[in-house]
């Protein structure tokens, strides 16, 4: 009785359930048509998973935005956006893999870079193969965009547009640095900074007493700040991750260490950095390529840097830096080539990206010939009484360089 | 003066790695198990320490009071409910076994605590004692002596206790202990409760002075795993004179050589002890 009753419900529902399916599948093949996919390869979990979660801020923050105002514009149609995330697990040939899956089997329209420079690079190889283009947020080493390509293009300026404005600074305002010690994290990015470096101060006729490599996962660097001591430079600056930096800093205030100038790239840039430290971040002094403090009237979806931050501190509840920056600045770029282009079309949005020349709340965007960005200048900043200060450029500075740091 | 210095910080830094070590060596040596979650036991005791100072500043030191009993309870049940069903198996299942747990913990970690690093900063800092121009941050010094009593402590409950003479036999021979009467799962569960205990104190202290994300528990494994090697398996001396070692291989490599080949040289020496002395600097040969 029972099984016939079961039975019974079952034939009935059998049709609406498969009415139910065609309608399901109508529907999303009518929403499928009007959605722009972007991929997105990212280390999301391994050693650098805190750099993915911030990359992917600035990627979610933006996709929110635009399709808060109706999705992308493209001849009078409204796209929405979509980001297909893929976890490559800090592992540089799965990002390559995992490009080649996005463009041949996801079906995404465009790409955004992966994370960093050697990654960014080795993934751009498979995205410039099937024409793709390609913004990376996270690439600045000169290396990524001098292969010829056409369809990759990156929102960071090349490594001595960082090196080169500090050292003026330090030139001018603490004359008697005459000994510089340099110690990086032997990495892609902060090993190109720290040959920035020594050539910025070279140039300015300072003498580069230490240059040294640290293993990535050094737990603990007393031996080489020892050495350092020893040699009693006024600089010292010191390239890595934010988790190298809170222990070399922290190292450092252990060993007495003191000196006019400490320089860090790329940690106190970040609210961690300056949390997880407390008085000992005080008078630090580092570069990014960006900064919240800056007044930018754009063009982009974000319109002032004000904005961005307001929109930022309300969905994350933390103060935005220049990686989730990037990121955001990333899908705003290619919004408005999209829609310049009117059509979805990757040789027409690639032309459209190379021809770009417009104010955004990161700052003016224009590519160069090689397709990295050439129309920025970063910030220099210092931090002070807890909070970065703008110390370059003119336009936005927000304070005086402080001597020594203790 | 700088080789003072030097010879300084390779001696706290020893016995900090000796810490982090001498859980993980007592779980290999007494079960036979390479336990791949040590690293993040650590990383957990450091974000113990981290939540006790914070939200009721409890300094580290009276932390570890906290963290001894609580993971020896979260190892013992660990050992019992999921390890016991496959310690007779070969290694390289209970290598994977605690590979997949560690995977779990750690990624629980990351989503509960996320990545970003956090550091336990006390107020007012603790500061540096100087002797001449040697300079010693008390904090390190307070890690390392509460790492030695720590050490002691354990060597003592190993060597008088009869809970210590019975892990003591099982890795002896556990079929003689089993004939004398001792009740080698209770044991095994006893010795990876001690080992998860270990391991949650090495990081309440090592908050001290190492930020904290679940992405450092490799570092820390990895460390566990070399002092391990050369010192000897389940030998508190031996994670001791390893955790030198290293230290002071670490230190003199990297002012001669350069940081970048601190690592290198420690892992040369690592396969150096492989290859000519696998017992390690302590260890007996025919333990296992």
């Amino acid at each position: 009785m029972n099984q016939s009753w079961v039975a019974r419900r079952v034939r009935r529902s059998v049709p609406l359930s498969a009415a139910v399916l065609a309608l399901g599948a109508q529907l999303s093949a009518a929403s499928a048509e009007d959605i722009i996919r972007f991929g997105a390869p990212l280390p999301i979990t391994g050693a650098l998973a805190p750099e993915a979660v911030k990359q992917q801020q600035g990627y979610d923050l933006w996709a929110e935005q635009a399709n808060k105002a109706g999705g992308i514009s493209v001849g009078g149609k409204k796209y929405k956006v979509q980001i297909v995330y893929t976890d490559y697990q800090s592992n540089t040939p799965r990002a390559v893999q995992a490009t080649e899956q996005m463009i041949s089997q996801d079906n995404v329209n465009f790409m955004f870079g992966a994370f960093g420079s050697g990654a960014a690079k080795a993934a751009s190889t498979v995205s410039e193969k099937y024409k793709v283009p390609t913004l990376a947020a996270t690439a600045s080493s000169s290396q990524v965009y001098d292969q010829g390509y056409k369809y990759l293009f990156g929102t960071f300026t090349p490594n001595d547009t960082l090196t080169t404005p500090l050292t003026k600074i330090i030139k001018t305002k603490v004359p008697d640095v005459k000994k510089v010690a340099i110690l990086a994290r032997n990495d892609l990015f902060p090993l190109a900074i720290a040959q920035e470096m020594e050539k910025s101060a070279k140039a300015e006729g300072y003498e580069v007493v230490y240059s040294e490599k640290y293993s990535i996962g050094t737990l603990d660097h007393s031996a080489a700040l020892s050495q350092i001591k020893s040699l009693a430079p006024q600089w010292i600056f010191v390239t890595g991750y934010t988790n190298d930096l809170l222990l070399v800093r922290k190292q450092m205030v252990d060993q007495q260490m003191k000196a006019p100038v400490v320089t860090m790239i790329a940690g106190p840039a970040y609210q961690e950095f300056i949390d997880a430290l407390g008085p000992a971040a005080e008078n630090v002094s580092s570069a990014a390529w960006w900064h919240p403090a800056e007044q930018y009237n754009g063009k982009d979806i974000f319109g002032t840097t004000a904005n961005f931050v307001k929109l930022f501190k309300d969905k994350y509840n933390s103060e935005p830096d220049y990686g989730q920056a990037s990121a955001a600045l990333c899908g705003a770029l290619f919004q408005i080539a999209i829609e310049k282009a009117g059509s979805l079309d990757r040789d027409k949005v690639r032309d459209e990206l190379a021809k770009l020349d417009v104010v955004t709340f990161f700052g003016p965007v224009k590519f160069g010939a090689n397709g990295q960005i050439n129309s920025l200048d970063p910030p220099v900043f210092q931090i002070q009484g807890g909070k970065p200060v703008v110390l370059f450029p003119q336009a936005i500075q927000q304070g005086d360089l402080k001597i020594g740091v203790n | 003066m700088q080789a003072a210095q030097i010879l300084i910080n390779a001696l706290v830094l020893g016995c900090l790695y000796a810490c982090i070590a001498i859980g993980f060596s007592l779980v290999w040596g007494v079960l036979n198990v390479i336990n791949l979650i040590h690293g993040s036991f650590i990383v957990l005791g450091a974000y113990l320490a981290f939540g006790l100072y914070n939200a009721l500043h409890i300094p580290p030191w009276y932390a570890v009071i906290v963290a001894a009993p609580l993971f020896f309870v979260l190892g013992y049940l660990l050992q019992r409910l999921i390890l016991n069903r496959v310690i007779t198996a070969p290694v390289l299942v209970t290598l994977t076994l605690t590979f997949g747990l560690d995977l779990i913990l750690n990624n629980a970690m990351i989503y509960v605590f996320k990545a970003d690093y956090r550091k336990l900063t006390l107020t007012p800092s603790l500061g540096s004692a100087s002797i001449f121009d040697v300079v010693v941050p008390v904090d390190r010094l307070i890690a390392t002596a509460a790492a030695l009593a720590l050490t002691g402590l354990l060597y003592l409950l190993l060597r008088r206790s009869r809970i210590g003479r019975a892990i003591v036999a099982v890795r002896l021979d556990r079929d003689a202990a089993v004939l004398m009467g001792v009740n080698v799962p209770s044991i095994y569960a006893i010795a990876f409760g001690l080992g998860a205990a270990l391991a949650g104190c090495a990081g309440v202290l090592m908050a001290l002075i190492f930020p904290i994300s679940p992405l450092t528990s490799s570092a820390y494994l990895g460390k566990a795993f070399v002092v391990c090697v050369l010192g000897g398996l389940g030998s508190v001396s031996g994670a001791l004179a390893g955790g030198l070692l290293l230290a002071l291989v670490e230190g003199v490599g990297s002012t001669f050589l350069g940081p970048s080949h601190a690592t290198t040289l420690s892992f040369v020496l690592l396969i150096v002890f492989l290859v000519l002395r696998p017992q390690g600097l302590v260890g007996r040969k025919g333990f296992e």
